[in-house]
């Protein structure tokens, strides 16, 4: 298993349209992935269980990847995080 | 017998009930059929969601607009998660009937939405649950009733109307709208009004106490429903149908005609609005461009502040729909009658005459620079979006405004988004100390709007909301049509443009004064755009010199009132 830090930065949050891009990249990969914030763990291709956490701009956030591929998919994460999950 | 409601959509309605009835998604005589059978009920069914949600999705954007179509292409994304599906098989594999798996797993989903503390989040329950009930409605084969062939005259009676109910709706058909809940701003209000069909809304218990078929009268313009009447009323109310129609038939010629006078010259006729979803309606009804754009109502009703995000949105949609055309955004005006819970202004001996709008939003610069962010952002979309600040009184009061918004831009550069670096800045005239200084005003700011309806209440020093002094608020009052002159004037000395968004605006009494001293915009409801239009048609500029003359010679309000209205 890999994982990473990264802080949520795009204004939204994880709200709708951030969650569902985050949601179809991360399909793409074999591997489990998991965000683990304020100590709860969400499956990260979930897109309820991702709105449900309520992540916000400034939330920080663990990525873990297992599996398959799991280094490509937490670069991927972790890049599509920091760059504001499209919504700068 | 008459049931009053809310008056949401002008006109009259005579017709037979049609009570619509949300259909029983009582699901407990369902067996389950065993695994494999539900788990293939499931998957027709998520197909058959997502097949009608994706064309109502379609349908609603292109007859009611980008947002209220998001609504339901976003529940299609949300019923898409494998996880959500692979909990409806778990339930499905532990011998459960298909819609026992969607209540269960909905319903939970639901708790644990209601349950966060964000706004925003929170709202998905509701999609939540709308999700449910119509995966329910096709698992058990009982779908919404059909709108979409309705008998002649049918008054449609609902809890509430909903923008999935409009797609694909017999409009010609439909009489009138009754509904349970809602008020003039709610979604169904906006809606009625976009189809043109009269509605009364927040009649408590309609649906289950008028009977199918029933007679009645909708009067959307009085906010009436009779149920009992003679055949007396019955005739009145086909002849007030008769000529409002007939009023509004030789309105609709003025549609698509530009607003000149007699003479040919040419003015501005914009729309009042408080939400994004009625721009489209204020465009629909001829609307040359928004006049005032009052942003509070973002504010209300809610737990807390919009994000910038929230508000560049609902800005940036207003900017697109009006594509080309102006859009004026009038920054937050709380405080007097227009409180908001949780941002805890503080009672006040006098509300009025207290910490308000731009007054408020100064002291506030961490709430005012959010909006003034998403507003410069929002003005990067189509160049279009006019800033205007209320309750103005002095000219410290647009410098510090400025100085903040030059902050926010220089924020934004850092920050390398888009936003519109020479967004105009203009004010509203709505205090007597403006109106006095509005030469020095004018040299601060690119635009004035008179507000009529406070101008005239402070200039007046009354309150509306007390009976015995309720009659001295009178917009043709000499002290306020001087005012109004004298501010006109100054805007036209400084070469500044200045438009009137206050209900004088539509008031064809004045339209003679207002077009002589040069008014450059009127800025109406909606329903009032085209009327004004006609107004505006009836004048040369002679006759309209002649009439102001007359008036502004009078003494009194009474006077002037009684010239204007021969």
């Amino acid at each position: 298993m890999v994982s990473a830090q990264v802080k949520i930065i795009n204004p939204q949050g994880m709200h709708m349209r951030p969650a569902q891009l985050f949601v179809t990249k991360m399909s793409a990969f074999p591997c489990d992935v998991t965000i683990v914030f304020k100590g709860t763990a969400i499956n990260a291709k979930s897109i309820m269980h991702l709105m449900a956490a309520c992540m916000k701009q400034g939330s920080e956030i663990e990525v873990q990847c297992n599996g398959e591929q799991e280094e490509a998919a937490l670069a991927a994460a972790v890049e599509l995080i920091e760059s504001g999950l499209g919504d700068c | 017998m008459t049931l009053q409601g809310i008056g949401a959509s002008d006109g009259i309605g005579l017709g037979k009930v049609l009570p619509v009835r949300p259909a029983s998604l009582d699901y407990s005589a369902v067996v389950s059929g065993g695994p494999e059978t539900e788990r293939s009920r499931l998957t027709a069914a998520i197909q058959r969601f997502t097949e009608t949600t994706t064309a109502m999705a379609e349908s609603l954007r292109a007859d009611v607009g980008e947002k209220e179509s998001e609504i339901l292409t976003g529940q299609v994304v949300m019923l898409s998660d494998p996880f959500m599906q692979s909990q409806m098989t778990d339930c499905i594999d532990g011998g459960q009937c298909a819609e026992a798996a969607v209540d269960q797993v909905c319903s939970s989903f639901m708790a644990m939405f209601a349950g966060v503390d964000d706004e925003m989040m929170r709202q998905r329950a509701t999609d939540i649950g709308d999700i449910r009930s119509r995966m329910l409605s096709i698992l058990l084969g009982r779908e919404a009733t059909d709108l979409s062939r309705l008998p002649e005259n049918t008054v449609l009676v609902v809890h509430d109307l909903t923008p999935s109910m409009t797609v694909g709706m017999d409009r010609q058909h439909v009489a009138a709208i009754v509904t349970e809940v809602g008020g003039r701003t709610s979604h169904s209000a906006i809606l009625a009004r976009a189809m043109e069909v009269p509605a009364v809304l927040s009649v408590a218990n309609v649906v289950d106490t008028l009977a199918e078929g029933q007679d009645i009268i909708v009067d959307g313009t009085a906010g009436v429903v009779l149920t009992e009447f003679d055949e007396t009323t019955r005739q009145q109310y086909e002849a007030k149908r008769a000529e409002y129609l007939h009023q509004r038939e030789l309105l609709n010629v003025y549609r698509d005609r530009p607003t000149v006078d007699a003479d040919g010259n040419h003015y501005g006729l914009y729309a009042n609005i408080g939400s994004a979803a009625e721009a489209q309606a204020a465009a629909d009804a001829g609307a040359e461009g928004i006049g005032l754009f009052r942003t509070e109502f973002l504010f209300m009703d809610r737990t807390a502040a919009p994000t910038e995000e929230e508000q560049y949105e609902a800005y940036a949609a207003v900017a697109k729909t009006m594509a080309g055309k102006e859009v004026i955004i009038r920054t937050l005006d709380v405080g007097g009658d227009k409180a908001v819970d949780y941002l805890e202004m503080e009672p006040e001996e006098n509300p009025f005459l207290g910490h308000r709008a731009i007054r408020y939003c100064l002291d506030r610069a961490d709430l005012f620079r959010v909006q003034l962010r998403a507003l410069l952002r929002a003005g990067a979309v189509g160049k279009n979006i006019k800033i205007m600040l209320p309750l103005v009184t002095s000219v410290e009061e647009i410098r510090k405004a400025k100085a903040l918004l030059e902050e926010c831009k220089t924020e934004l550069q850092a920050e390398g988004k888009a936003f519109d670096a020479e967004i105009s800045v203009g004010i509203m005239i709505e205090t007597p100390a403006a109106a006095w200084i509005a030469d020095l005003l004018a040299l601060e700011c690119d635009f004035f709007s008179i507000g009529t309806n406070d101008l005239t209440q402070y200039t007046m020093a009354v309150d509306r909301g007390n009976a015995k002094v309720a009659g001295l608020y009178d917009t043709l009052h000499p002290a306020v049509l001087r005012s109004i002159r004298s501010v006109i004037a100054a805007a036209k000395a400084a070469k500044i443009p200045v438009g009137m968004c206050g209900e004088a605006a539509a008031d064809p009494r004045l339209t003679p004064l207002l077009l002589t001293w040069g008014l450059d915009e009127f800025s109406v409801s909606a329903s009032s755009v085209l009327a004004t239009r006609a107004q505006i048609h009836r004048w040369h500029r002679n006759d309209a010199e002649i009439v102001t003359e007359h008036a502004m010679d009078c003494a009194t309000a009474a006077a002037v009132a009684e010239r204007l209205s021969q």
